[in-house]
């Protein structure tokens, strides 16, 4: 299913490796993280493959965007760590502008109107802002945002705003998407359409997407795979293969197999969200 | 934003409408009431009187005065901005620039201006450094203000997408300081002028301040009251154009 992905940025395949198995998007070995006294990331191991949909829960404060910052190369991480894209060996720094980052909060340019807060990476890029602007034009109404191309982000309503970043996230094509939280602040009915619709937007363009959620329902409706972390500093805890069918209807949500899948995530929050509690009244009580 | 400052309400320019006529009012009843001579406090009739039988020489005054805090503007928000923009593109500079533009600044500029005069000679040139000094700390403090209120993540996202430094100035750091920046220079509209007028009573070869000063000279207070006149209409107007400008630049505040 993974084979007839290929986007701009990735290496043609048919090199030796990459026909036998296709090689991982990104790895990351004994990667950590300290600021100062506190320890964000310790030992933490992953990979995604090409075209793969991994979400990524833990308890706050655990370091899952301390995890994409380095990701989208907007952080080194500690020496000794091993960080590999594309099947090399990298710095997190070579990263940027080669991973489309979506950050926790929609950070929408308060003066660009919906399409030209779309085009953004496109322009950064460098590509005329006519073309950019028709590409993304023709991208409305798959993101629900028809009629409101000329609005103002002060008009738009939660939904709205968090659907004009992902489109911007989109439209910056490379071959790994990093969503913080997109869902985060938006209602339950609107949140499971989001969903929804996400998993219809990433069937279509095939891209690989690494998302963090607190949902325990989003990881396992969304993803093929759900890394637990554990409490800080983070690692990954438990490696969880989703192996639901695909398209998901909404009703899957009470299927065994996922009930039982949410009662095996469960417990391992549970437990990690409990030594971050401790570890959080420990101090409160030292000070 | 509800209350800001940019919002002015139909009650709001009522209200200002509203109490300028009163002051008017109360201003002539006093003159004439009091029968207060024209050194004390003419009549705002007199004065307006004044204002147009002398209409040749203070519309000509007005032209050198306005032309010179123009100009003294120009200059000075481009120094402003640019040091602004120069310290944030090359943040070595800051230590260098920001405590000799404060040094610079901790006198009032009038205590430059025989020194400006002496460089600059009596006519228009010396009036426009004049404005342009005092002017440009303001522009300089409030865009560099709003250049460093830029959020953190956005900037990080900017570079996520391969943004370099001018790149990030052009499209995330000016728009953010934007509204900083032209409040800045709102403010420095009126100063301009006052710095103009200023200038010219200490030496000129004309414009309102050398009217007001000859005029003080031959003891005719209706024609000073007359070029304070002439000199609030032009600053208010210059006022009011950088504020209509501004609420049409910050359309999303
Ligand atoms: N730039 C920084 N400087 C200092 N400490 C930081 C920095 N960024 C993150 N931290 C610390 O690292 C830890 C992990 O933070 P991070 O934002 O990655 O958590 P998170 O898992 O994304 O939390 P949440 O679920 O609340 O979004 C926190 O204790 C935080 O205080
Ligand atoms: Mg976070």
């Amino acid at each position: 299913m993974q084979a007839a992905i290929q986007t701009k940025d990735m290496p043609i395949a048919g090199s030796p490796e990459a026909t036998a198995k296709p090689s991982p998007l990104l790895e990351l070995r004994a990667v950590t993280k300290t600021y100062g006294p506190v320890a964000a990331l310790s030992g933490l191991e992953a990979s995604v493959a090409p075209g793969e949909f991994v979400t990524v829960v833990g308890p706050s404060g655990c370091g899952k965007s301390t995890l994409f910052n380095i990701v989208a190369g907007l952080e080194e991480p500690d020496a000794g760590g091993i960080l590999r894209f594309e099947g090399n060996s990298c710095h997190a720094a070579d990263l940027l502008g080669r991973v489309s980052f979506m950050p926790q909060r929609d950070l929408l340019l308060p003066w660009r109107n919906v399409v030209d807060n779309a085009i953004l990476a496109l322009e950064v890029e460098g590509m005329p802002r006519a073309q950019a602007r028709a590409k993304a034009l023709k991208m409305l109404p798959e993101f629900g945002l028809t009629g409101f191309e000329k609005q103002y982000p002060h008009q738009l309503s939660g939904g709205m705003r968090q659907r004009v970043a992902l489109m911007r996230t989109f439209l910056f094509e490379r071959g790994l998407m990093l969503l913080d939280e997109p869902f985060g602040a938006l209602d339950a009915l609107t949140r499971a359409m989001m969903q929804r619709w996400l998993l219809d937007v990433w069937q279509k363009y095939r891209r690989t997407i690494l998302f963090i959620t607190h949902d325990v329902d989003e990881a396992i409706f969304l993803g093929d795979r759900v890394l637990v972390m554990t409490a800080r500093p983070g690692s990954v805890k438990l490696e969880q293969v989703v192996d639901l069918p695909r398209p998901r209807r909404p009703e899957i949500v009470t299927a065994p197999e996922f009930v039982r899948l949410k009662r095996t995530l469960l417990d391992a929050i549970e437990e990690e969200s409990m030594k971050s509690f401790q570890s959080a009244v420990a101090q409160e009580k030292a000070t | 934003m509800s209350g800001s400052p940019l919002a002015s309400s139909p009650l709001a320019v009522q209200r200002g409408i509203l109490g300028a006529v009163l002051l008017v009012v109360c201003w002539e009843g006093l003159a004439r009431g009091l029968h207060l001579p024209s050194y004390v406090l003419p009549a705002v009739s007199e004065i307006l009187a004044g204002v147009w039988s002398k209409r040749a020489l203070l519309g000509e005054a007005a032209g050198y005065t306005v032309l010179e805090a123009l100009v003294g503007y120009g200059l000075g928000c481009l120094i402003g901005i640019g040091l602004a923009v120069a310290i944030t593109m090359l943040p070595a500079l800051r230590a260098v620039i920001l405590p000799a533009a404060t040094a610079i600044n901790s006198v009032p500029v009038v205590a430059y201006s025989p020194l400006i005069l002496l460089w600059f000679g009596i006519g228009v040139a010396s009036k426009m450094v004049m404005v342009a000094m005092a002017l440009s700390f303001t522009v300089f403090l409030s865009t560099l203000a709003g250049l460093d209120r830029v959020d953190r993540r956005a900037i990080d996202l900017m570079r996520s997408f391969g943004a370099g430094r001018l790149s990030i100035l052009w499209r995330l750091r000016l728009p953010t300081a934007l509204p900083l920046l032209l409040a800045g220079m709102r403010v420095s509209t009126v100063r301009s002028v006052i710095v103009a007028i200023i200038t010219e009573m200490l030496g000129a070869y004309g414009g309102l301040g050398w009217v007001i000063y000859q005029a003080v000279l031959q003891i005719d207070f209706v024609q000073v009251w007359s070029a304070i006149f002439v000199a609030s209409a032009a600053s208010l107007s210059f006022f009011g154009m950088i504020g209509f400008l501004e609420r049409k630049i910050l359309f999303w505040k």
